[in-house]
Order: structure tokens, then sequence, then C-alpha cells
């Protein structure tokens, strides 16, 4: 089993190598409301940009500032460093402040072929999924003009469906972790999330279908694990899950970008395509960057019932400010529920590792006995 | 007790509970004042907006800082801004309390301390019951955020736009349509009437306003006007444009600016420092150095869109472009760093970072490169107004000192 899960962080790995072999022009993104399907329709390579392989993020301080979100710091750092040389260029969407100034020091300091900034509204209404559509439609005419070629209805379809073919896989994984003995641990499912994007969809879609083949048939019998359920801004942190997962306490779902956000929903594929395309990445907002934090905070109670979570990680990149904000109200209201919650700011490599795990085993362990 | 719910939602108890603060802090005047005649008037409409807000049967709707509130006027509604409130009280010290409420209730000290404040404040149930809570996400995400919660506190309808960062017609379409439906669904909500012609009426003020803002500013760039500046600040952090008392508050100012302008000891003379960011009120000590040896004026009420004119055929969109035009933008606010200098003869630029404001340190470097294009002195400096566990004098005395040196020799 270990091996199979060991495909998955291969995947991850070598995320850069297995880009540049694709031998078609490859886009970063960094958003998880980053229409992939456009990019794949397009004839290009997406790929998310996880900021895992910078080396030092002085240089992208002195480009932003220091006190920044560590996520973009990194992944700043990893286009400073060349790391993303192959690629012909970034899509960054409007998720919040901090994307904005990365996407301008990204542009003027790097300035690859081809950078593009998406704005994403932050409600969901006819008229902001109308303004998204015209978003949509202007990103597709800059990327024509750019490439010389026409993005056409039939490939968006197709793409539509292989995208949609991920996400009905991920359903199916995050349906093993509801149950009482979830067979899935937390760094697997890390491991897999991370690989969904790293821009080899078909490959993934094949081995997930095995893996999970694979685990429905497992038959090992295990305690019934105390369920966490992480939720909070930009969380890739294998420590952390290794820490939570020692004490004997399971991950059952992440309510984050590399977790079921990723995953949920499936676009509508006898529509227009643009107009599904549009439809389903606003409706599928729900995290901070949203102005109403009920809606993250309702779907995150629905997952809570769903997933029969016994305890709630709050996780934050210091000075992600918008889940920083919001951390409060949540928080009141999720103990309102009698639902308990710690809260952890981390950063992208966490440097404090050793009091959080001395907070995470107290937390879990007073919890679990 | 829950934070999250106001128990006691009476505005007399709130205003009760304000008066103690001020009290507690021996402030009087709760504006910061320069000498002039127009910083009378400012104080006396503050005052005035402070006491009517707490009555019960006022319309108060919290707004953001930079939310168009020519719109809230229209509706004839009082809009209280939930940040500017708390500053002016961390101006006469007295944030701490508030601080230190939010540090015990999971507000983490990585947010900026503005927000902390204005959240401390809300907690301590100081400010009037809101009937309506307005956001857009201007000048951030956070503090649209903080209106969002704020609107839970107080269980009242919050309703919101998402302005676009790039100006162009689609965008103003958006913004222009959002608005439109605002007033609709605000007056729906209050159950109130809204007439295109109150609008009309605001417009007119907000522009009538504008005229004598510009001109101000326009004696600016030629006479060391002083007072002038921090008041022309002030107006705009007031926010409040399409009222017939800030036309005269406005107009007070240009008449002052003008006579003062007519005396020979006004004319240009000196090294002139622009402040960019965050800045204290007048009686700050960093001010008060600072402004010992050079003149000051300040970059955010020079922005372009401050001088914008609404159009009384299409006030929605013109508000629009106004709106995205403030938004924090590399290239637009390069450009017009770049503008403001030539204009107004600027010798040195002070960029005054505040405690937890990423926008701000982000575009700091932007910032600094116009400087070196220029050929522009610049000091940066890490403040906190706000929360005094962040800044200390001390700690930035050396480089202002530095700066002001250089400045000085660059006068020889
Ligand atoms: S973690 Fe927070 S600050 Fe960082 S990119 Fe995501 S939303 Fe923005
Ligand atoms: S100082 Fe910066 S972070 Fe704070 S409220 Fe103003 S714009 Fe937002």
């Amino acid at each position: 089993m270990i091996e199979q899960a060991e495909i998955f962080a291969l995947m991850n790995r070598n995320r850069a190598e297995f880009v540049k072999s694709a031998g078609r022009p490859a886009i970063g993104w960094l958003s998880i409301y980053t229409p992939e399907e456009i990019l794949d329709a397009a004839g290009l390579v997406p790929f998310r940009i996880t900021g895992e392989f910078a080396q030092n993020t002085s240089e992208a301080g002195s480009m932003l500032c220091s006190n920044f979100c560590s996520y973009l710091l990194h992944s700043l750092s990893e286009g400073i460093e060349g790391i993303y040389d192959f690629a012909d260029g970034m899509v960054i969407v409007d998720e919040c402040d901090w994307r904005k100034r990365l996407y301008e020091a990204w542009k003027k300091q790097l300035n690859p072929p081809f950078t593009y900034f998406l704005e994403l509204p932050k409600v969901i209404t006819p008229e902001s999924k109308a303004y998204f559509r015209l978003q949509l439609k202007k990103w597709v005419a800059a990327l024509e003009s750019h490439y010389q070629i026409q993005i056409t209805g039939e490939a968006l379809r197709r793409s539509i469906s292989l995208h949609n073919e991920t996400r009905t896989l991920l359903q199916r994984l995050y349906k093993l972790r509801q149950s009482d003995r979830s067979p899935v641990t937390g760094m697997e499912a890390l491991q897999i999330m991370k690989a969904a994007t790293a821009g080899r969809k078909e490959e993934f879609n094949r081995e997930l279908a095995r893996f999970l083949d694979d685990v429905e048939a497992r038959n090992e019998p295990q305690a019934k694990p105390h369920r966490v359920l992480v939720c909070g801004s930009y969380f890739d942190q294998p420590e952390l899950v290794e820490i939570i997962e020692q004490t004997g306490a399971r991950i059952v779902c992440e309510d984050t970008s590399i977790g079921i956000k990723y995953a949920e929903g499936r676009i509508e594929e006898n529509e227009d395509p643009l107009t599904a395309i549009a439809d389903y990445y606003l409706e599928k907002a729900t995290c901070a960057r949203m102005y109403d934090s009920d809606i993250r905070l309702n779907h995150l109670l629905d997952l809570i019932e769903t997933y029969k979570a016994d305890s709630v990680i709050y996780f934050t990149l210091k000075f992600c400010d918008i889940y920083l904000m919001d951390y409060p109200y949540v928080m009141s209201r999720l103990q309102q529920q009698g639902i308990s919650v710690l809260f952890i700011e981390g950063e992208q490599q966490m440097s404090n590792i050793q009091s959080i795990k001395t907070r995470v085993q107290t937390f879990l362990e007073t919890r679990m006995f | 007790m829950n934070l999250f719910e106001v128990t006691d939602s009476d505005r007399k108890s709130q205003y009760r509970n304000m008066s103690e603060v001020l009290e507690a802090c021996r402030i009087q005047d709760l504006s910061s004042s320069t000498n002039l005649k127009a910083s009378r008037i400012r104080s006396l409409l503050n005052a005035y907006r402070l006491s009517k807000a707490y009555e019960p049967d006022s319309k108060v709707a919290y707004v953001v800082e930079q939310f168009p509130n020519e719109l809230v006027y229209a509706l004839g509604m009082i809009p209280w801004n939930i940040e500017s409130m708390a500053i002016l009280l961390a101006q006469h010290g007295c944030a701490d309390s508030f601080i230190n409420l939010t540090q015990q209730n999971n507000v983490s000290r990585d947010i900026c301390s503005f927000l902390r404040g204005s959240l401390g404040v809300i907690m301590a149930n100081c400010y009037p019951n809101p009937d309506i809570v307005l956001a857009n996400d201007q000048p951030c995400d956070c503090l649209s955020k903080l209106a969002n919660i704020t609107s839970k506190n107080y269980r009242s309808p919050f309703f919101s736009i998402s302005t676009p960062t790039e100006l162009n017609e689609d965008t103003l379409d958006y913004l222009a349509g959002q608005q439109r439906r605002l007033m609709k669904d605000m007056a729906a909500a209050l159950n109130m009437e809204f007439n295109e012609a109150d609008l009309d009426r605001t417009v007119g003020h907000s522009n009538e306003a504008r005229e004598y803002y510009c001109k101000t500013l326009e004696l600016l760039r030629d006479y060391r006007l002083p007072g002038v500046a921090r008041e022309m600040l002030e107006i705009f952090g007031m926010n409040a444009f399409g009222i017939p008392e800030n036309v005269q508050l406005c107009k007070t100012l240009y008449q002052e600016a003008l006579e003062m302008s007519k005396k020979p000891e006004n004319k240009r003379s000196g090294k002139r420092v622009l402040w960019a960011g965050q800045a204290p009120d007048g009686s700050h000590e960093i001010m008060q150095y600072v402004e010992k040896e050079v003149e000051v004026i300040f970059w955010a009420p020079l922005w372009n869109s401050n001088m914008m004119k609404l159009d009384p055929d299409d006030p929605y969109r013109s508000i629009a472009q106004r709106a995205i035009e403030y938004h924090w933008h590399m290239e637009r606010f390069q450009a017009n760093l770049a503008e403001v200098c030539d204009t107004y003869g600027i010798d040195g630029i002070v960029i005054s970072n505040a405690w937890g404001c990423r926008n701000m340190l982000a575009l700091s470097p932007m910032l600094r490169e116009v400087c070196g294009e220029k050929k522009i002195k610049y000091l940066t400096i890490n403040v906190d107004f706000m929360d005094r566990n962040n800044y200390a004098f001390n700690h930035v005395k050396n480089r202002i000192d530095a700066f002001l040196e250089i400045l000085k020799q660059s006068h020889l």
C-alpha cells in the first residue's frame, strides 16, 4: 500500500520534470479557482505552484515584504530561483490582496511571456456569475491571441469531462474517509491531493482509480480513531499531519485548498462550457476570501457533520489576514455547537514545529483519553 | 460571553459605554485639530454626527474606509466608519484596552492594529447599533472581513460590492450595476423609499465640495499653507462628500488657504516632504519632530481619485470609476506618485508602514523605485499608531534624524 501512495508522492516531487517533459507550453497557477479546463483545452499544461521547492525567501521578501503570506513568498522564490523557467507563465486569481501584490511583483520582476490576472468576485449572484464568465471570455481571448490558437467548445467539453473524472475519483476518496474507520491516512490524502494538480491529469486519474480499488478491497480491522478535521488557509504541512496522526488520531477531511475544496462539485457538461465553468468555480468558492464568513462557516459545519469530526484544527499561515480575521468568529460559532478547536498559526516551512507538536499532542490527547 | 452577539443593543447604553471611554481618556474633542477655522467646523460636524448616530431613530450604516458614501447619504443614513473612530481613539491614547480585549479573544496580533483596535471597540460595545453594514474591498480584504463579522455581531443586514482592480468598460459596468442594485437592496432591507433624485442631490453636494477641495490642492502646490495639508487629510479620511456640511467645510478651508496664500511669508520655501502611508495625528511625536524641520504634505488626499467630479448624468458609473482608481494598484500608484512629486515639488518621501498593513508594505518597494528614478530621498519607517507594543519613537528617531540631515544637505 505504501508503494502505491508513494506514486503520488513521486508525482509531486517530480512535478517540474514531468511538466517540462510534456512537450507542451506550461502555465503555473496558485488558486483552486483557476479553471484548469481552459488551459488544458488550449493545449497547455496547467500545474499548481506549491512553493515547496524554494531554498530561500529573502529576495522575494525584499520584492514584497518579509511579513507576507509564506506560501506566496515561497512561490515567488521558486520563480526567482528559476524552478519554473520552463513554463510560459502564470495565472493568478484575485483571491486575496496579497495575490494582487504577488501578481504585480511576478510580472514586473520575472516577466514571463504570459502572466495573467483573473478577477474573481466575492459574492455569488447572477450578476457576479455573468461578470466572471466575461472575465473568462477575456482570458480565453488573451490565450488565443498569445498562442495563435482557437479554444473550441469541443476542446472545452473534453477537458471538462476529464476534470470531472478527477473530481469524481477524489470524491470517492473522500467518501471512504467518511466511514468510521477511514482506510486513508491524512498523509496519503495530502500526497494524493497535491498530485492531482501536478500537471498529469490522465495519469493521475488512472493511478487514483487503482489506488481506490485497492483501498476499497482493504480489510484492515482497526480501532475507531479520533477523527480530526483540518480547516483554514493554504495547508501543505506533512510534518503537522504526521504529528496529528502519531497521536493515534486520524485526519478525515481537510477543508482547505489542498483538500476537499479542490474536489467538490462538478461542472455541468450539457451547458455552454464557459457558463458552466464560471458557475462552477464561483459556486464552489467557500473560502474566507468571500465577503460573507457564513458561506465558509456553514460549509465547514456540514463537513464536520458529514465526516463525524471529533475535533477541528484551524490552521492558518501567518499573515493570512482573511483567515486570521475570520477565526474568532468561526471559533465562537463552533464552540457554540460544542466543537473543540485548536488554532495553529504557522508558516510554509515551519520553524516552530516543536512547540506546535506539544500543543497538538496536549489538545488531542486530552480529547482522546 | 459570546463576543459575536451584542446582548445590549440599546444605543443609550452604547453611548454610555463610549462616553465612559472618552471620560476615562479625558477626551473632550474627538477630532484632530489645527488652528484653522475649517478644523473647528470639522470638529463640530464630527461631534454632531457622533451624537446623532446614537439617537434611537437615526439610521446608521457601518461603512469601510473608502465606501462611496454618496450612496449612503442618498438614503438619509449616517455612515459610521468603523475604522476611523477607532483611529481617533488611538490618537488620544485610548486604544490599549481595546487592543487587549482582542488579544483576550483570539484575535491574532499579526492582523493590522487598526483593525484589531476597531474590533476591540466593537467587542466593548461602544459603537451605536448599526441598521445596516456595508462593505467593499477597499482599502483591504481584511477590513471587509471585519465589516462582515461585525454585521454578525449586531445581527444587522450586510451588503457588499466587489470593486474590480482593472479599469475598463466591463469593470465599470459591473461595479455600476452592483451599486444600482445595492440602492434597491438597502432600501428594501430598511423599508425605506429610494428616489434617484436623492442621489442626484448628494452627487451635487459631493461635486460642489470637490470643487473647493481641488482648488485648495492647487494652492497647496505653490504655497506653504500651515495646517492645510493636515486638514485635507482629515477631510479625505472623513469621506463626507455628499452632504452640504462638507461643502461648507471644504469652502471654508479653501477660503482660508486663499487668504494665507496672499501673505508673502506663505510663499513656498524650505523642504517639502510627502508622507505616504498611514499618518499619525498632528500632535504625535513623530509628526511634531518631522514638522519642526520640514513641511509635510500627505499623499492620500492628493490621489487622482480625489479630484474626480461625479457625472450627474451617470453617477453610478463615475462613482465606480473613482472606486476603481482608489484601489491599490502598482502601476497606477507609481504613476501617481511620480506626478505628485513633480506637481508639488517634493524633496523627500516618508514611507510609513503601519504594522500589519501588508498592502502598504508590499507596495513600498515600488514606491522606492519611483524615488530612485526621480532621485528623491526617501525614508521607510515601520510604525504602529494603534498598538504601543509594536512601536517606540526611539527605534525610528535615529533614522529620521539621518533622513532630515540628508535633506538639509541637499539644500546646500
Ligand atoms: S494563504 Fe491566505 S494570504 Fe496566502 S494566498 Fe491564501 S488566502 Fe492569500
Ligand atoms: S492599514 Fe492597511 S491593513 Fe490596516 S485597515 Fe488600512 S489598508 Fe487595511
